[in-house]
């Protein structure tokens, strides 16, 4: 702002003087102007509105090389050179987004050990073990070259225990509604076609479980967030995690969690088996 | 036990007034088990001398379980009117608490009825007399007098009510029991006797909620956990590869809670609207060419083998699958049925859009959904 509040007055002054007067009109003219344009330039830099991906990307551009390093050690076999993916190997990437890398490596199910019905949780390559500093960087750098070849849906900023929302009465309506179906009522998992199979849910973290819901690893289907919103969601976690992990062994044991085959058999042995006891001792001499 | 006491057994007659007032207490014991022709073998007290060791042992033993009973029920009381029982989520402080209210209650109450049953059978067990009587069986009806007497005194007292010669007191009582016992079989049966096709086309087995009465628009509707949160669907709303379970909805239900619970949870409502990734080879049922929007399909996720929820949707080789019975149908070729059971497709619901972006039902299922009835003839 200061250069053109202070310049424009020294033209004028010297407005008066004739010798020269044509082109040192035109050279304040031009400073004027020059000026003018910089400090606009600067303004508009200044109060222009962040870029996030741009900035992103460009402040990134070291990761995004280590992630391709990443992946050309680990991933390039099977989704090929350009992430286009390999005929029979493994699908395409363009446009799975960061959270598809994170839940898929997170879990341990890619690198993918064998090809069968479907990728199997293991524990994560040391590589990409995110319970590790140089894991996770490793994961986060992988995620952002994915991300940057077509996009596609990113994890959300909160991470862990602050995924989980504050109603998991909702989140239980809802996931009876939309996951149950597959994973059972607790999350305990089911059966699908041809040895496909829903998993449990128990040992995933609220980052895998928001990520497969957003991107829809293997069979199941995608949920956008205009689907089950961000607050959905972490709500759905919410009820997960409410249920999971012995939270929800009121008595004791959950008996497995599948309902009322397991309580059924363990309530007609052992209460048969008092019952027997009982008569025996009732109808026994001393 | 008449046969006792008319002496068949031919061992003991009554004892006169006097007799009786000179018996004492255990004679008359006795007598009670001589008259019944009861004959006692062997009775041993289980602590013939008072105030052993062992005696004070059993008493102690027994008195044990009472108490024991008496404390638990005492424990019981207790926590089923203090222990904190109010629902608190497992990450809240007093989650442990809460969470052992029930065993706690159950436990408490349990061992107080079984402590206070042990206690019963042990005192039994530990201080009745060891005892051995043998009682005569008898055989065979009734003696001749018994029998002949019984019956002539039923009959002089049905004779003595005079009913016999009262016709229409007769006709009467027998025309109100009767016909209440109508009332009691209509009223029993009545329920059960349904016409369930007197609405002809618009019977509830032929069509669903999302036909269109008055010609209101039907919008598809996502359930969100709440009734009066009403978010309907939009082709943007979802992801290539993913699926959702819509409702019908109408405007006019906006603000009418019964209207709109009814939508929701009726049994023949649920649609599961799939949007296939683009490019997905698609063989649709002849006649029902239009029935999709672009990728969107919508079928009915009531099975039509026995009218499970069909919602497991694959999505990487769009089989829809059955939870109950493992039929599986392919989203890609209007959900013909590859495997299991069921023999049909499940109903496709005719989809566009309307001018404001959403999802509309252009008319009802052309079939009926769900599993095959008898009218259904396919």
């Amino acid at each position: 702002m200061e250069p053109t509040t202070t310049t424009p007055p020294e033209p004028r002054s010297r407005r008066g003087r004739r010798p020269h007067g044509k082109v040192r009109r035109r050279l304040a003219g031009a400073l004027a102007l020059g000026i003018g344009l910089l400090s606009v330039g600067a303004l508009y830099s200044v109060v222009e509105p962040a870029p996030q991906t741009a900035v992103a990307q460009a402040a990134d551009a070291a990761t995004i090389a280590k992630g391709q390093d990443l992946y050309n050690n680990a991933c390039i076999t099977c989704h090929g050179a350009n992430l286009q993916g390999v005929q029979d190997r493994g699908p395409s990437l363009v446009g799975v987004g960061d959270a598809a890398v994170y839940f898929q490596v997170s879990s341990g199910r890619m690198p993918l050990a064998r090809q069968e019905a479907q990728a199997m949780r293991k524990p994560p390559t040391q590589t990409f073990d995110p319970h590790t500093q140089e894991g996770a960087d490793n994961l986060a750098a992988l995620g952002a070259f994915v991300q940057a070849n077509g996009g596609g849906p990113q994890l959300p900023a909160a991470t862990g225990e602050a995924l989980r929302g504050d109603d998991p009465a909702r989140g239980g309506e809802l996931f009876r509604l939309n996951c149950a179906s597959c994973h059972n009522f607790t999350g305990r998992g089911g059966a699908l076609s041809s040895g496909k199979f829903a998993p449990s849910l128990d040992p995933a973290n609220e980052d895998q479980i928001y990520a497969a819901m957003l991107t829809g690893p293997q069979n199941m289907p995608k949920f956008s967030d205009a689907q089950l919103s961000p607050q959905e969601k972490k709500d759905i976690i919410a009820y997960i995690k409410s249920v999971s992990d012995g939270n929800n062994d009121v008595g004791g044991s959950g008996l497995g969690g599948i309902g009322p085959t397991s309580e059924g058999v363990i309530a007609f042995v052992v209460g048969l088996a008092a019952i027997v006891g009982f008569a025996m001792w009732l109808g026994a001499k001393q | 036990m008449s046969g006792a006491t008319t002496g068949e057994g031919g061992v003991t007659s009554a004892p006169t007034a006097a007799e009786l007032e000179e018996m004492t207490p255990e004679q008359l014991a006795r007598l009670a088990g001589d008259l019944d022709d009861v004959d006692v073998q062997h009775n041993a007290p289980k602590f013939p001398v008072p105030g052993t060791r062992a005696e004070k042992r059993a008493e102690r033993a027994v008195a044990g379980w009472f108490t024991l009973s008496a404390l638990s029920a005492l424990a019981f009381v207790i926590a089923f009117i203090w222990w904190p029982h109010e629902y608190v989520a497992p990450d809240q402080p007093g989650y442990r608490m809460y969470s052992l209210y029930t065993p706690v209650v159950g436990v408490t109450f349990g061992l107080a009825v079984l402590a206070l049953g042990i206690g019963v059978i042990s005192y039994v067990k530990k201080f009745f007399p060891s005892e051995v009587s043998v009682q005569q069986r008898h055989d065979g009806p009734s003696d001749e007098v018994a029998r002949r007497t019984v019956m002539a005194q039923l009959a002089a007292a049905g004779k003595d009510t005079t009913i016999a010669r009262r016709t229409v007191i007769k006709r009467s009582a027998g025309a109100a029991a009767g016909l209440f016992g109508i009332g009691l079989g209509i009223a029993a049966i009545g329920p059960l006797i349904r016409n369930p096709w007197k609405d002809g086309p618009n019977s509830p087995l032929w069509i669903t909620g999302w036909k269109s009465t008055n010609g209101e628009t039907v919008y598809m509707r996502a359930d969100t956990g709440d009734l009066e949160d009403i978010r309907r669907v939009r082709p943007e709303d979802m992801e290539p590869g993913s699926m959702q379970t819509v409702f019908p909805y109408r405007l006019s239900e906006q603000h009418d809670e019964e209207a709109l619970l009814k939508a929701q949870k009726a049994g023949d409502a649920p649609v599961m609207l799939i949007r296939l990734r683009p490019g997905t080879k698609v063989v649709k049922r002849a006649g029902q060419e239009n029935f999709n929007y672009g990728d969107y399909y919508a079928f009915s996720k009531i099975c039509t083998h026995l009218g499970c929820p069909t919602s497991l949707y694959e999505a990487q080789d769009n089989r829809i699958l059955c939870p109950c019975h493992q039929s599986q149908f392919l989203a890609t070729e209007y959900a013909r049925p590859v495997f299991g059971p069921a023999t049909r497709a499940l109903p496709q619901l005719p989809i566009t859009v309307d001018d404001e972006g959403y999802f509309i039902a252009t008319s009802d299922f052309h079939e009926a959904v769900g599993p095959a009835f008898w009218e259904r003839r396919s």
